[in-house]
């Protein structure tokens, strides 16, 4: 994975209508982005579909790509996961398909880029100190797209407790991460 | 307590701001919250400044779900809605072959669970490619939110100024009509006409005669009405697509 000043970089050339930059970025970070379509979409093409419309998104806006606020992953994996976001609520089927379980696991060790090395030790660890109930629910929101109803039905709780769970559990997140 | 931003009440998030943008990044807001959210963020940089915070806290979440190669078709479509290979001019007569295959690639795209949830997208995209024509000056655009909603094919002719409207789509909203529109610089949108049941496959409309000279840098806009088109003669209901006349 290269690194981030080098996707920066890159978005600065797509910006400038450069197709040759954006077949760099791709290259650079479609399997990552796939990955986290097909996590939330669970459909190869319905991913690969969004896939594209990421990419000519990026085409279309990354001259509002603005380094200050956030790494070049970071703005890609948000257009990224509101696109999937946006396609799995329209769609009506509630998800059926069995939880993979390891996301914390897996956190600890992946091993791509080295700059968010200690961001991503600093959210598992926050992450382990958030009560077991809430962090299931944030981590299946963020990286499955499940919503509040169907964690409701995996809890068999409550929407409005699962909408309690998820602020609660963002507050003690945030405040973990900022007392770091 | 209020439901929404709506007729001046209190936003559904002025209570929790901070955790409503949490959960806009999660994407576990109700499809309602979501839109009138992501609408909202437009408009304000306090409320874009808590979501970029979360964001950039929960990415390396993402960082932990394992990659995917994709198919080649991928980079092909994306080639072709953004205008073709690097350097490449679309040679003389290509135009209805690239209009095919955006159709394969499109088909897919269904009106599924209202507008609303394609609007949370917030993404107006717009490709403008230019096309062979008499002395370039048609322009063919598809014009796509993203989403389930989809995506039009906008065709401007300047020669004789007529503009042709065409949806990739199956089905139109129930109940609702998809209107067009012209704006114009510092002028009010001008109605094009309605994408009705009956002729929602090609709607030829005219450009205003006063503003054909005038016609790039204007935009088209595609708004949702009541059946039958907006009652006050101005859009009323969310603009679903808009995009700009831009020559390349």
């Amino acid at each position: 994975m290269p690194r981030e000043a080098d996707l920066a970089r890159l978005i600065a050339r797509v910006a400038g209508g450069d197709r040759l930059a954006l077949r760099s970025l791709y290259e650079a970070t479609a399997p990552k982005l796939l990955g986290i379509l097909h996590r939330i979409l669970r459909d190869r093409d319905a991913a690969e579909d969004a896939l594209q419309e990421v990419f000519v998104s990026v085409w279309q806006r990354a001259d509002r790509y603005d380094p200050q606020a956030g790494p070049p992953l970071t703005w890609l994996g948000a257009i990224t996961r509101h696109k999937a976001i946006d396609r799995v609520r329209q769609e009506k089927a509630a998800r059926l398909t069995p939880v993979e379980e390891g996301f914390l696991e897996r956190l600890a060790d992946t091993g791509d880029g080295e700059d968010d090395l200690a961001r991503r030790d600093a959210l598992a660890r926050c992450l382990d100190t958030v009560e077991a109930d809430r962090r299931d629910c944030l981590v299946l929101a963020y990286c499955e797209g499940w919503s509040r109803e169907e964690l409701a039905a995996r809890h068999d709780r409550p929407v409005n407790t699962i909408k309690t769970w998820l602020r609660r559990g963002l507050l003690s997140l945030r405040g973990c991460l900022e007392a770091a | 307590m209020s439901g929404g931003t709506e007729g001046g009440g209190v936003a559904f998030w002025a209570e929790d701001p901070a955790g409503t943008a949490g959960e806009y990044v999660l994407g576990t807001l109700t499809a309602t919250e979501r839109a009138a959210f992501a609408r909202a963020l437009e408009g304000d940089a306090s409320l874009r400044a808590l979501v970029a915070g979360w964001e950039i806290r929960l990415a390396p979440l993402a960082g932990s779900i394992p990659g995917l190669e994709p198919a080649p078709r991928v980079w092909r479509g994306i080639e072709e809605r953004i205008g073709g290979p690097p350097g490449a001019r679309s040679p003389s007569g290509d135009g209805g072959a690239r209009l095919l295959r955006l159709e394969r690639g499109l088909r897919r795209w269904r009106i599924a669970a209202g507008v609303a949830g394609a609007l949370a997208a917030g993404l107006a995209l717009f490709i403008a490619v230019p096309r062979p024509g008499v002395d370039g000056r048609q322009y063919l655009a598809v014009v796509d939110r993203g989403g389930a909603l989809p995506a039009l094919i906008v065709r401007v002719d300047l020669a004789d100024g007529s503009v042709q409207v065409r949806s990739l789509a199956a089905e139109a909203p129930p109940d609702r009509s998809l209107q067009l529109w012209y704006v114009g610089a510092n002028a009010p949108p001008r109605s094009l006409g309605l994408l009705t049941e009956a002729d929602r496959l090609s709607l030829p409309a005219a450009l205003p005669a006063a503003v054909r000279g005038a016609t790039e840098g204007a935009t088209l806009a595609v708004s949702v009405e009541p059946k039958g088109g907006s009652p006050t003669g101005s859009p009323t209901g969310p603009v679903v697509y808009s995009g700009r006349l831009v020559r390349e």
